[in-house]
């Protein structure tokens, strides 16, 4: 492991932050992280003094609520990590566009799919939804294809279920 | 009918006439020549080699639609091209194209040409002003600031030439170049002054009004049609103009090697010289990308008004010992 | 709630007293497409801009989540019509990846060759549309010359000029044959001698150096904090290419140098653009030379199951990194594919970098940035 990544996650353990460590091979990121909302700007401010730019964040509505992605990476060293956070009943989730500028439009681009309301952005109005389309919300699943949070995680290659196996090969 | 207003009748058509002939053939040869420096053919449809295409662009601009702008001054807006065009056919009465193909000789025939080619910059700031549109604002207030400032390199530099000879009549001017072009000893001037005529007829680099990558068109964004053919055929006549001038002050006028041609071996050397530097001015349009602003502006005012001041100190100088 | 609703509003106050609005776009001609951009002026100065997106978006996201993986594989070439192959890359790669799919050594050639191809085509159309953004006509025809050379390698190969859809899942769909080999051998060195030509038609130009010299600077700090990937972030000095960074395909085998600039000004980006053909040319001279024999795409059942759970995999594009992440529910249709642009990114920094510039300055530090459009509105 580079040493810079390691310090990266003496800084997460010290914050009692647990980082699911992933097979790069197969996932193509290092780390998988859950966070609570209210420790998210935290966990930013983290990633800036680590010396970790911000890939994307995206939006992932799965039963019982919106997930928020951000994805983290490095400009010098292998390292890429996945931080999943949970909106509140309200549908809302602190802004880290202070601390990662680039997080700004990301932000209003899930503001405009999800109808996420990320608090204390300071310019939250719709980036690529015209005007009239503001409570388009295009990304939200409806009740028939919407799944089950624990349904799109990974499950590693012992646990897939046999049957698919034998379909693949016609 | 007197003759001397049957003169000035022919005289007019004809240079109006000029004025049109020479549009055609200044932008065949422009598109021509980039066509050539950016290696592909260029115009090839309409007639031979495209040499027609001019003449139907201008029907075709005839027969446009004049759009004036919502909420601008109507009378104003149509004004704009008349007053950029009137002005720019003016210079050709005293232009001496030959010892005798001259329409009027004055004795102030340089002040007069200078006069008239800077009536242009009213017409541009009532073009800029009419169009409510800020694209032709901002083109407008570029284009006068730049008009204004270079308009001092380039009198500065022509004073030289007028120390030595102490005329302002342009035939007198041609005659003091007996023995040799004044580019030889004031080549500088020369210098200054085809670099000002550029920044002065708007041409790239220093084409600020229209800054078409920054501005869309800059003050002639909202015309069309025959408004905006006039502003097209003031350029090429100023064009004309500034280039005629370099000829006469610098590259000896009308004066040349004999041809077996008698009375227009004058207006041939005339029209090749001047030909020459409209080639030049558009073959540094087509290869030089436009410069700022603000380095325009600096350009002038640091380096072209002190070395103009210092080459007519230095003429003032000379001219005063010898 | 509440407050969310208040932020919504549009901002209407009044601007200070002789600033003014300008709209550049969403028709302009240095904007490249359908961009609007809001200036807040003051003079000649840009107080604050403001990019507008969304004028061509066509929500590829949604798309994906309703299409067989296969059928989206077209939207791919859509999005960044300068360079398709990259994006066709990724996204075929995600797939492998998630599927654990091997690739046969001659596919991954071909991709690699064609996709460094296509990233020199779109330096080719960068170059030209950024003097073009100057003021200089003629560059664009001479870069255009040389593009039209790869386009018809690339035509004869892919069946296509601009929007490709040639990478299948295991490999590629057609082999390529030693007439593109040696098409490609002679444009390699075609290219090289015309490198002399932009050096003396741009890179020293006093005219072009003085408009993009100091302009646009980046630091590394506003990278960091934005985003910024691909020849822009390597313009202010860091070594920054996932074809390095983060090898994928056959890559690692091959001997190349990541240009960086110095200051993080345009100049700097455009001569390492300029540099990059340069390196793209010394992979496909190495692909050529190694070029294996054998199968070119793997035998790959019709239907493909994914896995559940997520999965990721970064490109470098033609304008810096483009990462696929896929969240899949099982099945043949993913539940949900995030598309992480670059130029997105990238774009984001210009209301900082051009506070109080001149607009002029605005037009080369924008132009700089290799934007393509329908990459951000994808």
């Amino acid at each position: 492991m580079h040493p810079a990544t390691e310090k990266l996650v003496t800084a997460l353990s010290e914050q009692s932050i647990v980082l699911n460590e992933c097979d790069y091979a197969e996932r193509g990121y290092h780390f998988e992280i859950d966070l609570d909302a209210g420790r998210l700007r935290e966990f930013a401010q983290c990633m800036l003094e680590q010396e970790m730019y911000l890939v994307f964040v995206g939006g992932l509505h799965v039963d019982p609520a919106i997930e928020i992605i951000y994805q983290f990476a490095s400009y010098d060293r292998l390292c890429r990590l996945v931080l999943r956070v949970v909106v509140d009943s309200n549908n809302a989730i602190p802004t880290i566009s202070d601390i990662f500028q680039g997080a700004d439009w990301h932000e209003r681009e899930t503001r405009d799919f999800y109808g996420v309301i990320f608090i204390d952005h300071p310019n939250l109005v719709p980036l690529i939804l015209a005007e009239e389309d503001v409570d388009l919300k295009p990304l939200l699943k409806n009740s028939d294809n919407i799944k089950e949070s624990a349904a799109v995680r990974w499950v590693t290659v012992e646990e897939q279920p046999e049957t698919d196996e034998k379909a693949d090969t016609d | 009918m007197p003759p001397e207003l049957l003169r000035m009748i022919i005289a007019s058509v004809i240079v109006v006439a000029f004025v049109f002939l020479n549009a055609m053939i200044l932008g065949y040869m422009e598109r021509k020549v980039s066509a050539h420096i950016q290696r592909r053919p260029g115009l090839m449809e309409v007639g031979p080699h495209g040499i027609l295409q001019l003449l139907i662009d201008g029907i075709k601009l005839i027969g446009k639609q004049l759009i004036v702008p919502e909420g601008s001054n109507r009378f104003l807006f149509r004004l704009a091209p008349l007053l950029s065009f009137a002005p720019c056919v003016l210079p050709f009465v005293v232009i001496p194209f030959s010892k005798k193909l001259q329409i009027v000789s004055m004795d102030i025939s340089l002040i007069f040409i200078l006069a008239m080619t800077s009536i242009n910059v009213i017409a541009i700031l009532v073009a800029g002003w009419a169009s409510n549109n800020k694209y032709s604002l901002f083109g407008t207030f570029r284009s006068v600031a730049q008009a204004v400032s270079y308009e001092i390199p380039m009198l500065l530099s022509l004073l030289s030439i007028i120390f030595m000879t102490s005329t302002f009549s342009l035939q007198g001017i041609v005659a003091a170049q007996k023995y040799y072009w004044f580019i030889l000893v004031q080549p500088l001037a020369f210098i200054i002054y085809f670099i000002s005529g550029m920044a002065e007829t708007n041409r790239a680099p220093f084409d600020m009004p229209e800054a078409e990558s920054e501005l869309t068109a800059g003050f002639h964004t909202e015309y069309s049609g025959m408004g905006f053919s006039f502003f097209f055929l003031a350029e090429y006549a100023n064009m004309f103009t500034v280039c005629s001038i370099a000829t006469v002050l610098f590259l000896g006028g009308w004066k040349g090697i004999p041809l077996p041609l008698g009375d227009f071996t004058g207006i041939v050397w005339f029209m090749l010289k001047v030909y020459g530097l409209l080639f030049v001015m558009i073959w540094i349009r087509w290869t030089y990308p436009r410069v700022r602003f603000d380095q325009l502006m600096s350009f002038c005012w640091k380096y072209l008004i002190p070395f103009a001041l210092v080459n007519l100190l230095i003429t003032a100088v000379v001219v005063k010992l010898i | 709630m509440e407050t969310a609703q208040q932020n919504l509003e549009p901002a209407t106050d009044i601007p200070h007293d002789n600033r003014y609005y300008l709209n550049m776009g969403p028709q302009h001609p240095s904007t490249h497409g359908v961009l609007r951009v809001l200036l807040e002026m003051d003079g000649e100065y840009v107080i604050d801009p403001q990019p507008v997106l969304g004028y061509g978006h066509r929500m590829q996201e949604k798309m994906a989540e309703h299409k067989n993986w296969m059928a989206f594989m077209p939207n791919t070439g859509r999005m960044d019509y300068a360079a398709a192959l990259p994006y066709n890359h990724g996204y075929v790669a995600l797939f492998e990846r998630i599927c654990g799919i091997e690739v046969p050594a001659r596919a991954e050639y071909i991709r690699v060759i064609t996709s460094e191809l296509n990233r020199i085509v779109s330096h080719h159309l960068w170059i030209g549309a950024m003097l073009l953004d100057m003021g200089a006509f003629t560059p664009i025809l001479y870069t255009f010359d040389d593009r039209e050379q790869v386009l018809d390698i690339l035509e004869d190969v892919t069946g296509s000029r601009l929007t490709y859809c040639y990478f299948r899942v295991g490999g590629v769909c057609k082999d390529i044959d030693d007439n593109f080999v040696e098409k490609t051998r002679a444009f390699i060195k075609r290219q090289r001698e015309r490198f002399d030509v932009y050096n003396k038609l741009v890179t020293g130009n006093i005219i072009f150096i003085k408009r993009t010299e100091g302009v646009g600077v980046i630091s590394l700090d506003m990278a960091r904090r934005y985003g910024v990937t691909g020849p822009v972030l390597r313009g202010s000095g860091i070594a920054y290419d996932v074809r390095k960074n983060e090898p994928y395909s056959v890559y690692p085998k091959f001997d190349f140098d990541i240009p960086t600039g110095q200051n993080g000004d345009s100049y700097d980006r455009y001569l390492v653009r300029l540099e990059e053909i340069e390196q793209s040319l010394r992979i496909i001279e190495q692909a050529l030379d190694q070029l294996p024999d054998g199968p070119f795409l793997a035998k790959v059942p019709k239907k493909l199951k994914m896995p559940t759970g997520d999965s990721s995999f970064a490109v470098e594009a033609a304008r810096g990194e483009l990462t696929y992440y896929l969240v899949s529910g099982g099945g043949d249709i993913p539940y949900r594919l995030k598309i992480r642009v670059p130029s997105y990114s990238n774009l984001s920094v210009l209301p900082e970098l051009c506070q109080g510039m001149l607009l002029s300055d605005l037009v080369a530090a924008m132009g700089s940035m290799d934007l393509v459009i329908p990459e951000i509105d994808r």
